[in-house]
């Protein structure tokens, strides 16, 4: 095949990840940007929110822009904007944490399994495989349910189900690289073991690992929301967003947005790290 | 060959009943860590600590962990799953009761999602004219929680054109009693196509809720695997044939197409048994997501296990199917 | 280099009898990643009833585009323009809407791919995509194409999925596809580059007896163009979008017009290229001993007889074994050495030319230290006096470091001032321009990865480099410049070299012995020129007339290697030899290689492992 063929598949961006002709990188960089804003943003919560977001601060169910409410008031009182935004800054960096220690834990299992192989690799991957076989989200919430209500429980109850993905992809992932002759090639120029895994195995992962985690950041606030949703989170009276929408289900029909915001709020972070994640993938490619 | 066959089953078997072992393994040290008495419960709140130890005892809760997980491990393979602390009634009855109703709603779901994902990636494949903004907002849905997708659902469909109900399975509850306990087939039987439609229209709202994100996720999956499909050399040896564009599509492109497809099915399964909870909650749908809610509520912690536990066999049973079509569509896939 | 076709050759060969096919002014462009680019500049070519067309040139001329063009494949989402026809016989397959396009595929052409895996359908049976070829469901048409491609079973075979097919029964069937409803021209792309020498004889003997047979024409796209000059009555030779050269194959190869033409003649390897003198140590009776005192000429014929003799590495008996998923899922012993012995000298190179799965390049990574599950003795020096280059220069380089890093690697240990001046001399040694300090593997060609490659291996120079197909995936021209540069490094840095290689041509240029394995054992050792011109085993002598080339018959080696997990008992080549006797099945037979008795011996000694050898025929000298 000559000219018709398809771009070389380069290995440094893995086969999964394929570049469409001419595709433009401006708006996978305004994604990435708005990410890091969202980070931000999520960090200033605390300053920016106008109102105590625990104790009441004006009547309840008060309308938008009343009283110097932007969002209004809850059913208690309580500013809705001010639960949102310290809802939202929860939501975030507990989700970001959620993925790096998946991702730190599937890192560790992964590099060691794909590296080792033989015996060390067949175990790790016995019990990766063990927990990928079960329903994640379901076994979260059973754990969430077993540790009780608090914010750690659900890090936790998340985390355990979430790192096999990461240590199966990023095993995979070594495995391939591992294979290349360029492996060999410094295995013969001399170079010892933990360099070869530093230098020449790792660096090849951290595209995958990266685009892998920033794909998830959306799949898991969606699941820590459930989770708050079906009160697994932290205890009331702390602003969440699923649990805030629990919560004020009955007012749906009356006075719909206090239900309705918290989980629009949800969708913003949920789309915003999707839309990164998508940028993210492009850009490697494109780097690839 | 067929001994190669039957062996290869008999490991994927094998392999299932091990997964469904380390569930109740993790299940019953989430019950040991939960902190959940039965004794407690047993005896009532107001019992003496004495009263509780000494029921304690007579339940065999002090025995050492090994025997107590037999002895529940005996008592999950004969179809017992403890008593729910919240309805005190056997759990294998709360969860016969309701899982019809949640089978209904995700094999509903379920249809949804494959249409929804086979226009998903068709249009996109075959650059529909119009569809992109479609695609567009089936993505937004896809990174929508499942509840505020309900919420929404609820405000436009029935509060603002009352289109469909909001809330439960059926409008008259006593209207069908059995034989099946699913409603749809239930109706049928008893010659009631109203109220066939009526227990359609209670299935339309919260079977979208959870079709949304699996639609797009397998969506996503059949679109890559159409595109590496189609532009793979053996489609162009098709087209060499002479084969009509129908003929290469359906004997060449789907069967090749299925597999990465299927896989991603069997876990949107999972999904949707999560997504359940969820959703059964926000429309009061009387299935084990609405019983498993509840018990979350009140820290029912056996209720909570036991629906873990069933719905986690239909999940890994599931799967295990999606692995033999698997290999069936695909004859280098090897079982194992 | 001029694009434009040269008038009086245009002229000069139009064909004779009716035309088939017919492009005329045929420009075509292409869209690749948002950039529009011509890839073909008006392209004017005949092709006459029941002729064989080569079309040859190098990666990016255009020549499968203009393969795809002729068929109406050009994929929608490269956006072609065309300008020009395609014409075959009424139809312009470069405008004639789809229907039409098809039925013209369908009736009157055939195609041949590549990569045959590739281009069957993985999940359909065999038997089914041949009768799907034919417009029928009737297994026994199926069976007939099959047959007449000669893949032996064609009942047994029509319930098989490709991936349980070799290589060559694969792209047989391929080929029974093309025939099938006796189609007025095939065209094929590549057909035998995936295969190994025996097998591209065989496909490319089958695809001439269709044309002998159906009367079809073919157009045979290749880069090489032995495999043209082996079948083609005419050859077209392409480069960059335009026919720069078009004749009978005889002009072609004998009185090539264009400078281009000349250019891939002259890189061209083959049993005949001129070689330079080897700089191995010179044997004995080459040894310069004029002016010398008796005394010295004695002892400086005792050092070359001794240096000459000195091995660097030995092997005795060596083995190794994989386990590999067997067909019925369990683990099963693959044998990839079943017991090699031979001896590696200091100074010389040694080819090892075999097919895949003949072990070769286990051998090499053996000698290497890369397989730790090996048996029977091994010596050899330091690991540190070992380097390597691997057949694919690209991916032996790690993909996200510069050439600096890779290369420092190798000099650890050494002071920065020296590094910097080792890597300068060794970069200018190679012939690389030092800014290709900064560049990663992905920003450069191909045949800087593999001087990059060389540099690594050579900037401390080992005592042995080892080198596996360096130049397998090089276009011609740049292989031979890199086989040149091995020469000379090996000469300048006095190296030993163990080159392994697929094609004899490549190792009778780069080698001064050469080491000939089939199924994981050696059948023939020797000295060059010895093993070229006078092979002793019938599977030496298979491979060198599977050499493509003009006027060479083709090759008459049955079928294809069998699985090196389950080799036959015996001599393992006895099921394809010609000249098996009932006896090469059993025992220990061919499996141990003895000195050739009925020559005079030069300094290396010529050694084969076929008891029979005295009683071959002398082979047909190869011109």
């Amino acid at each position: 095949m000559t000219a018709v063929a398809v771009a070389p598949r380069s290995g440094w961006a893995s086969s999964v990840l394929r570049l469409r002709a001419g595709d433009s990188l401006v708006s996978s960089w305004a994604a990435v940007g708005l990410f890091f804003l969202l980070t931000v943003f999520a960090l200033a919560a605390r300053a920016i929110a106008p109102f105590d977001a625990v104790q009441p601060t004006g009547g309840p169910r008060l309308g938008i822009m009343v009283q110097g409410h932007i969002l209004g008031t809850d059913q208690v009182g309580r500013d809705l904007l001010s639960r949102i935004l310290l809802g939202l800054q929860t939501s975030w960096l507990t989700a970001l944490l959620i993925v790096a220690i998946g991702l730190f834990i599937g890192m560790v299992i992964g590099t060691t399994a794909g590296t080792f192989g033989g015996w060390v690799d067949t175990l790790l991957m016995r019990v990766t495989d063990m927990f990928l076989s079960l329903p994640s989200t379901l076994v979260a919430v059973a754990v969430a349910a077993s540790l009780g209500p608090s914010l750690v429980n659900t890090v936790i109850a998340i985390s355990i189900v979430w790192w096999p993905y990461y240590a199966r992809i990023i095993r995979g992932e070594i495995r391939s690289w591992a294979a290349r002759p360029h492996v060999e090639a410094a295995r013969m120029a001399g170079v010892s073991w933990p360099r070869i895994m530093v230098k020449h195995l790792i660096p090849g992962v951290i595209p995958t690992a990266i685009v892998t985690a920033s794909l998830d950041v959306g799949a898991v606030v969606l699941t820590l929301a459930s989770l708050s949703f079906l009160g697994l989170g932290q205890p009331a009276p702390a602003p969440e967003l699923g649990a805030d929408t629990a919560k004020s289900l009955v007012e749906l029909l009356s006075s719909w947005w206090i239900p309705v915001l918290p989980g629009v709020a949800v969708m913003i972070l949920s789309l915003t790290a999707n839309l990164a994640g998508d940028g993210i993938r492009k850009i490697f490619q494109a780097k690839g | 060959m067929n001994q190669l066959l039957w062996k290869k089953i008999g490991l994927r078997l094998a392999t299932l009943v091990g997964i469904l072992f380390t569930l109740t393994i993790l299940l019953f040290v989430l019950e040991e860590i939960s902190g959940f008495d039965p004794a407690a419960v047993k005896v009532g709140a107001n019992a003496s600590p004495e009263a509780i130890q000494a029921e304690r005892e007579r339940m065999g809760l002090n025995d050492p962990i090994l025997v107590r997980y037999v002895r529940y491990i005996g008592g999950v393979v004969q179809g017992d799953l403890g008593t729910s602390y919240r309805t005190v009634h056997a759990i294998t009855d709360d969860i016969a009761m309701y899982l019809p109703a949640s089978i209904e709603i995700v094999g509903f779901a379920f249809v949804l999602a494959v249409l929804g994902a086979s226009f998903f990636a068709i249009s996109s494949q075959l650059r529909w004219p119009g569809t992109s903004l479609v695609r567009g907002a089936m993505f937004v849905a896809y990174t929508t929680p499942g509840f505020l997708l309900a919420l929404f659902g609820i405000l436009l469909f029935y509060r603002t054109w009352k289109v469909f109900p909001a809330s439960g399975r059926i409008s008259d509850p006593d209207a069908l009693n059995g034989p099946t306990g699913f409603f749809t087939i239930d109706a049928l039987l008893a010659g009631r196509p109203d109220l066939f439609a009526d227990v359609v229209s209670h299935l339309v709202l919260p079977g979208i809720a959870l079709a949304a994100i699996p639609a797009v996720a397998i969506g996503r999956v059949l679109r890559s695997s159409l595109s590496q499909t189609i532009t793979s050399d053996y489609i162009r040896t098709a087209q060499m044939k002479g084969l009509s564009e129908w003929r290469v599509l359906t004997r060449h492109v789907v069967r090749n197409s299925l597999p990465a497809t299927l896989s991603m099915l069997g876990l949107q399964v999972g999904f949707m048994f999560s997504g359940l909870i969820v959703v059964e909650k926000v429309f009061s749908y009387p299935g084990i997501g609405l019983y498993m809610a509840n018990a979350l509520g009140v820290a029912d912690f056996p209720a909570i296990s036991g629906g873990t536990l069933v719905l986690g066999t239909i999940y890994v049973v599931s799967n295990t199917v999606v692995d033999f079509l698997q290999s069936a569509a695909d004859p280098r896939v090897e079982l194992a | 280099m001029s694009v434009a076709v040269l008038p009086e050759i245009a002229e000069a060969e139009s064909p004779a009898g009716p035309l088939v096919a017919q492009l005329k002014g045929l420009v075509v462009s292409l869209e690749r990643r948002g950039v529009r680019s011509e890839i073909l500049h008006g392209v004017d070519l005949d092709i006459a009833k029941g002729e064989i067309l080569g079309v040859v040139g190098q990666s990016g001329s255009g020549k499968s585009v203009l393969a795809t063009t002729l068929l109406g494949l050009l994929p929608a989402s490269s956006k072609p323009i065309i300008e020009g026809a395609a014409l075959v016989g009424e139809v312009d397959m470069a405008h004639a809407s789809e229907a039409v396009r098809r039925q013209v595929r369908r009736e009157h052409l055939g195609a041949v791919f590549q990569n045959p895996m590739t281009s069957l359908n993985p999940t359909m049976r065999v038997g089914k995509q041949v009768a799907e070829a034919a417009w029928t469901k009737d297994a026994e048409e199926a069976i007939t194409l099959m047959n007449r491609v000669a893949i032996p079973q064609p009942a047994e075979r029509l319930s098989s999925f490709p991936h349980q097919l070799s290589g060559g029964l694969r792209q047989r069937v391929m080929v029974a596809m093309a025939i099938a409803d006796n189609p007025d021209l095939i065209i094929a792309d590549e057909p035998t580059t995936a295969l190994d020498t025996t097998v591209q004889a065989q496909v490319l003997a089958t695809l001439k007896g269709m044309r002998d047979t159906i009367g079809c024409s073919i157009i045979l796209i290749t880069h090489d163009l032995g495999v043209a000059a082996q079948v083609a009555d005419r050859i077209a030779v392409i480069y960059s979008g335009s026919i720069v050269e078009l004749g009978t194959s005889r002009q072609v190869l004998e009185e090539p017009q264009h400078e281009y033409t000349k250019g891939l003649l002259a890189s061209r390897l083959t049993l005949t290229t001129k070689k330079p003198p080897s700089r191995a140590p010179k044997p004995v009776a080459e040894v310069d001993t004029t002016g010398m005192s008796a005394k010295a000429a004695q002892k400086a014929l005792e050092q070359a007889r001794a240096k000459l003799r000195r091995p660097i590495v030995e092997m005795v008996d060596l083995t190794c074994t994989f386990k590999v998923k067997g067909p019925a899922g369990r683990l099963v012993d693959l044998n990839a050495l079943r017991g090699v012995t031979t001896r590696v000298y200091d100074g010389q190179s040694m080819a090892i030319v075999g097919e895949s799965g003949s072990g070769k390049s286990t051998l090499l990574r053996a000698v290497a230290g890369l397989e730790t599950k090996i048996g029977g003795d091994l010596i050899k020096p330091a690991q540190a006096e070992i380097q390597m280059v691997f057949q694919d220069a690209g991916a032996s380089l790690t993909p996200w470091l510069r050439t600096e890093s890779i290369l420092r690697e190798r000099l650890r240990g050494i002071g920065r001032e020296q590094q910097d001046r080792m890597i300068a001399e060794t970069l200018e040694r190679v012939g690389l321009p030092q800014e290709i300090m900064h560049a990663r593997p992905k920003e450069m060609s191909g045949g800087q990865c593999q001087r990059v490659a060389l540099a690594r291996a050579t900037i401390i120079p080992p005592k042995v480099l080892l080198c596996d197909e360096p130049t397998s995936a090089l276009d011609v021209t740049l292989a031979g410049i890199i086989l040149n540069l091995i020469r000379d490094l090996q000469s300048e840095l006095n190296m030993t070299v163990m080159f392994v290689t697929h094609d004899l041509a490549v190792a009778r240029f780069v080698a001064d012995r050469i080491a000939v394995m089939y199924l994981g054992r050696l059948v023939e050792v020797g000295p060059v020129e010895e093993v070229t011109r006078n092979p002793r085993h019938p599977y030496t002598r298979a491979l060198l007339e599977a050499v493509p080339g003009a006027g060479i018959k083709l090759a008459t080696v049955r079928g294809e290697a069998p699985s090196p997990v389950n080799p036959p008992t015996g001599c393992a080549y006895h099921p394809r030899c010609v000249f098996a006797r009932p006896e090469c099945a059993a025992g220990d037979i061919g499996t141990v290689l003895a000195r050739v008795s009925d020559e005079q011996h030069g300094p290396l000694v010529h050694e084969v492992a076929c008891p029979h050898y005295a009683d071959l025929k002398p082979m047909e000298v190869v011109k």
